[in-house]
C-alpha cells in the first residue's frame, strides 16, 4: 500500500468494485486506464471484423466464380507519388481520388454536424417555447423535414434554393445535410432539456438568472451530457447520408468510387475500400464519443 | 417588507378540475420577522412561498415586496428574485458543478461579482455551513443534509434581504435534519427576514416571532408560536396540532 506502483494498483482494483469512489484515482493513471479499455476494443471489433470479411472471401472462392483481384490498384487510388497533370507536373506525393473523396466527405460531414449542433439547439429550444407561433414553426420545419427523403431534400435545395441563391454544390449539400441532422437533433435536444428535472429550471431563476443565463448555464449542459448517445446515432448518421451528396455531382468518397468503378471496373474492391474508408470515419466518431462520455461522468 | 393583498390561485388539474390553492390571501411580514407557515399538505403553504417569488402566477391580488408590486408587467422579476433567496425541498443543486461552482456560479452570472471575489463570499459562507472541506466535491459525493446546506449557502451567495425555506428538511433521513435546522436558527437569529414553511414543530416554537396555520387557502390562526402551542382558538388547528404532536 506504500509503494507507488503497488498503491495505484490497489486502488484501481477498489474502484472497480466501488464506482462512488472513482475520484480517487489520480487523473493521469485514469487516462491510461481509459486508453487501454478503448484500444482493446478497437481491437476486438477489428478482430471480428477481419473473421466475417475472411470467410466471406472464403467461401466467394469456393463459389467457382473466376475474379481476378486487383487489391494492388487501391493503393494508387488513395496515395500515389507522381505528377498530377501536364498542368502540374512536380513529382510529388499526392491523394488518389478516394482519398480525395474521403476529404471531402471529412470536409462535409464535419460541416453539417457543426451546423446540425447549431440548428437543433435552436429548434430544440424553440419546441418548448411559451410562445404558440415559435412552437408551431420549429414543429413544422420538424416534421416537414423528418418525413421527406433526404435525397428529394438535396434536389430541392440544390436545383431550386441553389439555383435562386447560386449556391455551389458544397454549400447546397451542407445545408441540405445540416437542415436535415437539425430536425432529429432538435428533437433529441427537446427530450434532453425536458429530461432535466423542473428543479433545476426553478433553482436558476430563483437565484435571479434570466431563462436564458439557467438554459446555457444550467439546463443545456447537463442535457447535453445526457443525449451523447443518441446525438453520436445521429451524427454516424450523418456521415453514411452525405454519400447522397454524390447525386449533385460533388465529389464526396461515394462520387469517387462510382467515377473509379465506372473507370476502371474494379467493382469489388473499390466499393469494399470506400466501406472501409466510411468506417474509419464513423467508428472513430463512435469511440470519440464514448471517450467523452466517460469523461463527463465524473460528477455522477 | 412583505405584503400579500386578496391573493387568489387557482391550479387546473390534468383532469380539468380547478383546485384552490390560494383563496382570499393576505399577510403582513415585516423586515427582520421570522415566520413559519404550517397547515396540512395541500393547504396552499408552498404556493404562497412559490408566488412571492413568481415561480408561480398569482390569478388577481397583490403581493409587493420592498414597496414594488411584483406582478406589475414593468418589473423585471429577475431583478426581484435576487433579492429573494430560495431553499428548495429536494435542494435542486446543479449535479454537474461542484459545490463551490454551485454557490459561486449566480453571484458572478447574476450579480456580476468578480471571479475571487465570489470565492472569498462561497469560502466565507461554505464555512459558516460547516461544509467547506467538501468544496470540490460534486453534489451527488454528498448526503442529503449536506446538500442542503450547500443549498442554503447557494442562496446565501446573493446576499437576499428575505430567505424562504419550502420544507427544507422533508426530504431529510432524520438524523440530518438537526444540521439543516441549526443553519435555519443561526440564520434567525442573525435577523433574516424568514418565511419558512415546515413540518418542525421545534424549530416554529423556538425561533419564530409567528406561526400561520392555513388550510385550504386560507390562514386559520396565526400568531406568536406561545399563542399557537399552547393556547390555540380554532378546532382546525386544534385538530391539526393533535394530529401532528
Amino acid at each position: 500500500m506504500v509503494c507507488g506502483l503497488c498503491r495505484r494498483a490497489c486502488q484501481a482494483t477498489k474502484i472497480t468494485k466501488k464506482r462512488g469512489e472513482r475520484f480517487r484515482i489520480p487523473p493521469f493513471f485514469k487516462e491510461r486506464r481509459l486508453v487501454l479499455t478503448f484500444t482493446k476494443r478497437s481491437i476486438i471489433t477489428l478482430v471480428v471484423l477481419a473473421i466475417i470479411i475472411g470467410s466471406a472471401y472464403y467461401f466467394f472462392s469456393q463459389r467457382g466464380i473466376t475474379y481476378i483481384w486487383h487489391w494492388e490498384k487501391m493503393p494508387e487510388m488513395l496515395f500515389y507519388h507522381g505528377a498530377k497533370s501536364a498542368d502540374d507536373p512536380t513529382i510529388r506525393l499526392r491523394m488518389g481520388v478516394l482519398m480525395m473523396g474521403f476529404m471531402l466527405t471529412l470536409k462535409i460531414s464535419i460541416a453539417s454536424t457543426f451546423f446540425g449542433i447549431i440548428i437543433g439547439t435552436v429548434v430544440g429550444i424553440a419546441r418548448l417555447s411559451k410562445e404558440p407561433v415559435t412552437r408551431w414553426l420549429s414543429l413544422t420545419y420538424v416534421e416537414l423535414i423528418r418525413n421527406t427523403p433526404l435525397l428529394v431534400q438535396i434536389y430541392i435545395i440544390y436545383f431550386f434554393v441553389g439555383t435562386m441563391l447560386r449556391l455551389s454544390a458544397f454549400t447546397a449539400g451542407t445545408a441540405a445535410l445540416s437542415i436535415f441532422a437539425g430536425a432529429y437533433v432538435g428533437e433529441i435536444v427537446r427530450a434532453g432539456i425536458q429530461s432535466i428535472h423542473k428543479g433545476q429550471m426553478e433553482a436558476s431563476r430563483s437565484l435571479g438568472m434570466s431563462y436564458a443565463n439557467a438554459m446555457r448555464y444550467i439546463i443545456l449542459p447537463q442535457a447535453f451530457k445526457r443525449i451523447i448517445p443518441p446525438l453520436a446515432g445521429q451524427f454516424i448518421s450523418l456521415i453514411k447520408d452525405s454519400s447522397l451528396v454524390s447525386v449533385i455531382a460533388l465529389a464526396d468518397l461515394t462520387f469517387q468510387a462510382i467515377q473509379g468503378v465506372a473507370r476502371t471496373y474494379h467493382a469489388f474492391e473499390i466499393y469494399f475500400t470506400v466501406a472501409f474508408l466510411y468506417l474509419v470515419m464513423t467508428f472513430t466518431l463512435s469511440m470519440a464519443t464514448q471517450y467523452i462520455e466517460r469523461r463527463l461522468a465524473i460528477s455522477d | 417588507m412583505i405584503k400579500a393583498k386578496n391573493v387568489y390561485k387557482t391550479f387546473k388539474t390534468t383532469d380539468r378540475r380547478e383546485v384552490k390553492a390560494l383563496v382570499d390571501f393576505s399577510t403582513d411580514i415585516k423586515k427582520g420577522e421570522v415566520v413559519v407557515i404550517i397547515g396540512p399538505s395541500g393547504s396552499g403553504k408552498s404556493t404562497f412561498l412559490r408566488c412571492l417569488n413568481r415561480l408561480e402566477e398569482i390569478d388577481s391580488g397583490d403581493i409587493i415586496i420592498d414597496g414594488v408590486n411584483i406582478n406589475d408587467k414593468k418589473v423585471n422579476i429577475n431583478k426581484i428574485r435576487e433579492e429573494i433567496g430560495m431553499v428548495f425541498q429536494l435542494f435542486n443543486l446543479f449535479p454537474h458543478k461542484t459545490v463551490l461552482e454551485n454557490v459561486t456560479l449566480s453571484q458572478v452570472v447574476v450579480r456580476k461579482r468578480s471571479k475571487n471575489e465570489a470565492l472569498e463570499v462561497a469560502r466565507g459562507l461554505l464555512k459558516k455551513v460547516g461544509i467547506l472541506e467538501k468544496e470540490n466535491g460534486y453534489p451527488s459525493q454528498l448526503s442529503g443534509g449536506q446538500q442542503q446546506r450547500v443549498a442554503i449557502a447557494r442562496a446565501l451567495a446573493m446576499h437576499p434581504k428575505i430567505m424562504m425555506f419550502d420544507e427544507a428538511t422533508s426530504a431529510l433521513d432524520p438524523e440530518m435534519i438537526g444540521e439543516v435546522l441549526d443553519v435555519m436558527k443561526t440564520l434567525a437569529r442573525e435577523g433574516m427576514t424568514m418565511v419558512v414553511v415546515t413540518h418542525e414543530m421545534g424549530f416554529a416554537r423556538e425561533v419564530s416571532d409567528r406561526v400561520v396555520f392555513m388550510d385550504e387557502g386560507r390562514i386559520v390562526e396565526e400568531g406568536t408560536a406561545e399563542h399557537f402551542f399552547t393556547n390555540p382558538t380554532h378546532e382546525r388547528t386544534k385538530l391539526f396540532l393533535s394530529q401532528i404532536l
